[in-house]
């Protein structure tokens, strides 16, 4: 599971990021391998429907864990875990266009889809940009769809791209449904978090654009920040506007105040500028290791604002 | 202890495989050191193998994943003596310093030039990203792909 | 260029491949952990979790309960020797302040116990299982603290030696003087002074630390072992252990990269001493958190340069204040320190006046040793952007303020006989310089002169270039040792035995070339060997870019005895006096005769006054002629996010002959590389308690191959007469080239000054706003 990755398998760092080292210091295991968590693992089932894989996970919500590409799991696993559902079976792989739009299977890698045709030319391309500059190929040829969402790392530009895509995120948890992506995130997961079969893209007019900024310490880097806004050009105007932000240190969130500051618009420099500051203004920018809050600020500004250049087609 | 069924180097074998086993220690346990191991969290690239054609980090999937697919690790690629053609401009270019992390980056070359053989600079630098190299400064990695796509390229019109 | 006639070289000066490519191309089993594991006992160590602590006591009883568990060590069954970790010359340099496993804890993640075990996941259950109490004590975490009156004193124990002052926390303290520096500033027209301070940062080889151990069927001790110091690993261990030299061989295979970092002695006694207690094979490997956490380190240093000037631009003085952090033990502390002056102040021996003094302190920090450039690296950033500023002030290019006051052959500094390898120097001329040249080759190909003072904008991005420049040494004079064996086989090939150690530098190749050389053959006919204690000759080891220099020449020494003798058999065979014989392409070859090499050894083998055609050489050099390098850089900044991209690099380098061109631009490109890094990326980030935050690939961040710039390596041709074949080193200098010349480029273009490393896009851009506001405080 999961896209990219997480701190060299010392787990829930991410969670704890905020609160300092004191939570994430493991008292003289420093450099301790994961050899003791992945041998507590007994065996692996392959269920061949979702509600199979859903029964076995919460029969044991301990003790089990879905396995999709299974970087997460190699890197997270906690000790508890002795039987891994891998995913493999349930037949979700692929990337089909149809009238609705687009629909990716929860098991396809990160690279499959970066090659898919759907996605070539889809919002103008955004998800090609986007994956381009998730980890390095040898991740994104073992990382899956369903996995980034289910892990859903702060610093995720894959569920960056699905806020400001609108995708629906399908998913079963004793029934079927789909779940709009921002409420997906938003809402925490009772017990054991869904399973996500998965990825809905909708239909969109050929008039939508995106465009994606991500700031690393590297190329391969993770974001310190990323931010990508989609909007659909019409007439004097953009409508459908979404802009989001991540790695704030947080997962991505969409800034409602600044779309809507450009929504119906025409997208001058102007107001590309003060949406950016709106933007710089609202997200939930906070320091941890890597960026202050205040250098954040700064980067959503000039990454909103290179982002809504592009969509404007001009050069930032 | 569960066992796999894997096609590694064209060769058909059964192996023993613990359920949260890595690709990378299994292969390791049997012999293949080409495989190697630098970090064990996919951020160096050292154990990179072919699986199913793809590039992929071997401490990064479970053995078990791996079952009934095709793994090509760097002891599969040349035939007998006769080195591959990115192993031979790898040694030409002078990209082997210190070896370590060889095979990898050569086996990421691989899958890039099974996919496009004519690749840009760019190109090759992005199927290498994942790849960390301390004793060079990739200039020569690079070159020394540049000059296998040539050399397979023009054997291929031969 | 020197008198001695430069020769034609047949195969020196070729970039022939790699002797042990094919080998490595092809994963054969060429490293450490490459051997038959299934029979080792598997060794994991516990690292503190405190930065400085004693140790109440160790429970290992459930430990030792865990299935599997064979040994658990602790400092209660280990030896109490004091010791260095630092592999250097005997009697080294560095205090011995180290055991085994100590009853103090001294930063987070030193050694408190080691667990040997049947599995790895035993091994490592157990050391969850140990429970060691720990009285915590006030730690020391930056050199103020350490220097601070009252200061926790780190090396409170009785029996450490060589420590300058233990009681203040001072491991080494050097002061020297040439001439009278005030006299010297005071008739300066023009004085800059600068102050920087560079990060922890980490070497990060590939293949981390790993050794693996057995006893022969002697009982011997055989240390298969990831080092650039065979040879006094095994001293340091047969110290360590209590045991003899005799009983101990070490075994250096293929080594994954080591940039200093394996020129540490760190795990071989723990395995040296399971192996010794079990009878069993033992395996340690440290995992890549563990390397960040409890291997070695670069000397985070706070260097202050200030220069004095006339108006001419010539120097009248040089001050260099140098602190380093020698972390919680002093390995290299001293001659690192040293380094940072003697191995740039001569560069500017224009300076009649020089004080150079600083102090290594202990910290309760991770432990710094020996790391590519030594010391140097952080003496040059603040040296050579000291050196623009200079310039800027005098309203001179910093390329002609360069050219006023660089050492030039023939001339020497003061300097050299002053300050040495942690003593006294070594007085030495210059033999070979083309700075000047590589200056102006430089110049010309980043676009210097269309360039420099431009601030063209793309964008966000302002585009500047900086330039800056440096010299290293060759070996270290009147202290290291190298030998070489060559043995002639009937085939016509040699064995060329060296204790020099090719940690993936190329040195078996380069060594091969020399041998081939001076024997008429190509180097495929070397089979070269390195190294193993029991079968090669001594060699100090891969540090202090000696290699080249200092083991080329005992080849090049052993390889014309071996000559000689090739010579006289043939003689006798061609009835020709030796003096019209000489070796060319496998054979030796006279006025009227061509006898191939293989029938020469055979006849001296098999059937006329036998003997084994073979010699061996020494050689201690007696100087340490310094490669020379300009290095230029074009940034371009964004100058809304602080971020640097640096688009262009050159650099141009004297290395004397390079043996193997393509070898030789590697050394620099990877130099510089991991320079680009230092400079721009990398940093060990500690907490507030000592604990490093980010002891991964993942949040350690090294370039890769998206993050290097064009480069460019031009190697300018010159011959150091007093070299093998006229070469120099090449192996460090590179490293030093990054800090300064990307701060110099980074000030063309935005006007910053950068004092801290690294220039993280944060710091850029807050240098670039505080810059802003103190020009325009209004606004």
């Amino acid at each position: 599971m999961g896209n990219t990755r997480g701190f060299g398998g010392r787990g829930r760092r991410t969670l704890v990021s905020a609160l300092g080292d004191r939570n994430n210091r493991r008292e003289g295991l420093e450099g301790v391998v994961r050899v003791v968590e992945l041998h507590q693992i007994q065996s692996i089932v392959r269920p061949t429907t979702p509600s199979e894989a859903w029964s076995l996970r919460t029969a044991q919500p301990e003790a089990t864990r879905f396995l999709g590409g299974g970087i997460d799991l190699v890197l997270y696993t906690p000790g508890t875990v002795t039987t891994l559902i891998d995913l493999s079976g349930l037949g979700r792989q692929g990337v089909t266009a149809d009238r609705d739009g687009v629909a990716i299977g929860a098991e396809t890698t990160l690279s499959e889809l970066l090659e898919a045709s759907p996605i070539a030319s889809y919002a103008g391309g955004i998800l090609v940009e986007v994956l381009r500059h998730v980890a390095s190929p040898l991740q994104r040829n073992v990382a899956t769809v369903g996995g980034a969402a289910a892990r859903a790392h702060p610093w995720s530009d894959v569920v960056l791209a699905m806020l400001v895509l609108d995708a629906e995120i399908e998913v079963f948890d004793g029934a079927s449904r789909s779940v709009p992506v921002a409420e997906f995130f938003a809402t925490q997961a009772k017990n054991v978090a869904p399973l996500i079969t998965g990825i809905r893209l909708p239909k969109r007019p050929s008039t939508a654009r995106g465009a994606f900024e991500k700031f690393g310490r590297t190329g391969s880097d993770v974001a310190l920040l990323n931010c990508a806004c989609v909007a659909d050009a019409v007439d004097g105007g953009v409508r459908n506007v979404r802009i989001a932000v991540g790695g704030t240190p947080s997962l991505a969130r969409r800034l409602p105040e600044a779309e809507a500051a450009l929504e119906g618009e025409p997208l001058s420099t102007a107001r590309a500028a003060e949406v950016a500051s709106i933007a710089a203004r609202v997200v939930d920018a906070r320091e941890d290791r890597r960026a202050s809050e205040s250098y954040r600020r700064t980067l959503t500004e000039v990454g909103v604002r290179r982002c809504l250049a592009r969509l404007a087609g001009e050069d930032a | 202890m569960a066992s796999v069924e894997l096609t590694i180097n064209s060769v058909r074998r059964t192996l023993d495989a613990a359920p949260g086993e890595t690709l990378l220690e299994v292969l390791r346990r049997e012999g293949y050191t080409g495989v190697k191991r630098g970090c064990g969290s996919g951020d160096c690239g050292a154990c990179t193998v072919l699986l199913d054609g793809r590039a992929v980090n071997a401490c990064l999937v479970l053995a078990a994943k791996a079952n009934g697919k095709e793994i090509l690790t760097i002891e599969g690629l040349a035939s007998g003596d006769a080195l591959h053609p990115i192993q031979e401009a790898f040694l030409d270019e002078g990209a082997v310093q210190c070896g370590y992390c060889t095979p990898g980056m050569i086996l990421s070359a691989y899958d890039l030039l099974s996919r496009n053989p004519t690749p840009s600079e760019g190109e090759i630098r992005q199927a290498i990203s994942g790849n960390l190299c301390r004793c060079t400064g990739y200039v020569k990695q690079v070159r020394a792909i540049q000059a296998a796509a040539e050399r397979m390229r023009s054997a291929r019109h031969e | 260029m020197s008198e001695r006639a430069r020769e034609p070289f047949v195969v020196v000066g070729k970039s022939v491949r790699k002797v042990d490519g094919v080998g490595l191309v092809k994963g054969k089993p060429k490293f450490v952990a490459d051997v038959d594991l299934s029979d080792v006992l598997h060794v994991r160590i516990l690292g503190s979790p405190h930065a400085h602590a004693r140790i109440v006591s160790i429970d290992t009883s459930a430990a030792e309960r865990i299935p599997g568990v064979v040994a658990v060590l602790t400092h209660a069954n280990t030896p109490a020797t004091r010791h260095t970790t630092a592999g250097q010359g005997y009697p080294e340099p560095s205090p011995y302040d180290t055991r085994m496993f100590d009853t103090k804890v001294r930063f987070v993640g030193d050694r408190v116990a080691a667990v040997a075990a049947e599995t790895e996941e035993a091994a490592e259950k157990a050391l969850r299982a140990l429970r060691v109490t720990y009285e915590e004590l006030p730690a020391v975490l930056s050199i103020d603290e350490a220097r601070a009156h009252g200061a926790p004193v780190i090396h409170d124990e009785g029996d450490s030696t060589g420590i300058y002052d233990a009681a203040r926390n001072i491991v080494a303290d050097v002061d020297i003087d040439v001439g009278d520096v005030g006299r010297g500033f005071a008739q300066s027209a023009v004085t800059v002074e600068t102050t920087c301070e560079t990060q922890y940062a980490q070497h990060t080889p590939i293949e981390t630390h790993v050794v693996h151990s057995l006893l022969d069927s002697d009982d011997r001790l055989v240390l298969r072992t990831s080092t650039q110091v065979p040879f006094h690993a095994r001293r340091i261990v047969a110290q360590t252990l209590g045991i003899p030299i005799q009983r101990i061989r070490v075994i250096k295979p293929r080594v994954g990269g080591g940039f200093g970092a394996k020129q540490e002695v760190l795990l071989e006694d723990i395995a040296g001493w399971v192996t010794l207690r079990t009878g069993r094979p033992a395996f340690v490997c440290l995992s890549r958190a563990e390397e960040f956490v409890a291997a070695r380190t670069r000397h985070p240093m706070r260097v202050r340069v200030k220069l004095g000037a006339n108006a001419d631009g010539v120097l009248q003085a040089i001050e260099m204040e140098a602190t380093s952090n020698t972390g919680a033990y002093g390995a290299h502390g001293l001659t690192v320190l040293a380094n940072t002056g003697s191995k740039t102040l001569p560069l500017y021996n224009k300076a009649e006046n020089a004080h150079f003094y600083g102090q290594a302190v202990y910290t309760n920090l991770p432990v710094p040793g020996a790391y590519r450039g030594y010391g140097a690296t952080q003496g040059y950033f603040p040296l050579e952007t000291a050196m623009d500023e200079l310039a800027e002030r005098l309203g001179l290019d910093p390329i002609e303020l360069r050219r006023r006051n660089h050492i030039r052959v023939g001339e020497g500094s003061p300097i050299f006989e002053k300050l040495g390898e942690g003593r006294e120097g070594v007085s030495q001329t210059v033999k070979s310089c083309e700075l000047e040249r590589c200056l102006a080759v430089g110049a010309e190909r980043i676009g210097w002169r269309e360039k420099r003072g431009t601030r063209r904008r793309e964008g966000p991005w302002v585009h500047g270039v900086g330039m800056s420049i440096m010299m290293q040494g060759s070996g270290i004079p009147q202290i290291d040792m190298a030998a070489a064996t060559i043995k002639m086989n009937e085939d016509g090939s040699f064995n060329l035995l060296v204790g020099a150690t090719d940690i993936g530098t190329g040195s078996d190749t380069i060594l091969a070339q020399i041998a081939a050389e001076v024997l008429g053959v190509p180097a495929s006919r070397m089979i070269v060997t390195s190294s193993d204690t029991d079968l090669t000759p001594f060699d100090v080891g891969a540090y202090a870019s000696s290699t080249t220099y200092v083991s080329g020449m005992a080849v090049e020494r052993a390889a014309g005895k071996v000559r000689e003798q090739i010579l006289s058999v043939a003689a006798a065979m061609c009835k020709e006096p030796v003096e019209n014989l000489r070796l060319l392409e496998e054979h030796v070859v006279g006025p009227a005769a061509r006898v191939p090499l293989a029938e020469v050894c055979r006849r001296a083998m098999y059937s006329s006054e036998q003997f084994q055609i073979a010699a061996t050489a020494s050689c201690v050099p007696t100087e340490s002629p310094p490669p020379f390098l300009a290095s230029f850089a074009e940034v371009a900044v964004d100058v809304e996010t602080g971020r640097v991209k640096v688009v262009r690099y050159v650099a141009v380098a004297d290395c004397g002959v390079p043996i193997n061109p393509l070898m030789a631009e590697g050394q620099i490109e990877g130099s510089i590389v991991n320079g680009l890094g230092y400079a721009l990326t990398e940093e060990m980030l500690l907490s507030s308690t000592g604990r490093v935050r980010n002891p991964s690939l993942f949040d350690y961040k090294i370039p890769g191959a998206l993050d290097v710039p064009a480069l460019d390596v031009i190697l300018v041709g010159s011959y150091e007469p007093t070299g093998p074949m006229g070469a120099k080193s090449v192996g460090e200098i590179g490293i030093n080239g990054p800090m300064p010349t990307i701060a110099n480029a980074i000030y063309d273009a935005v006007g910053v000054r950068l004092h801290e490393t690294p220039f993280t896009p944060e710091r850029v851009l807050a240098a670039i706003r505080r810059e802003a506001a103190e020009r325009c405080p209004l606004a």
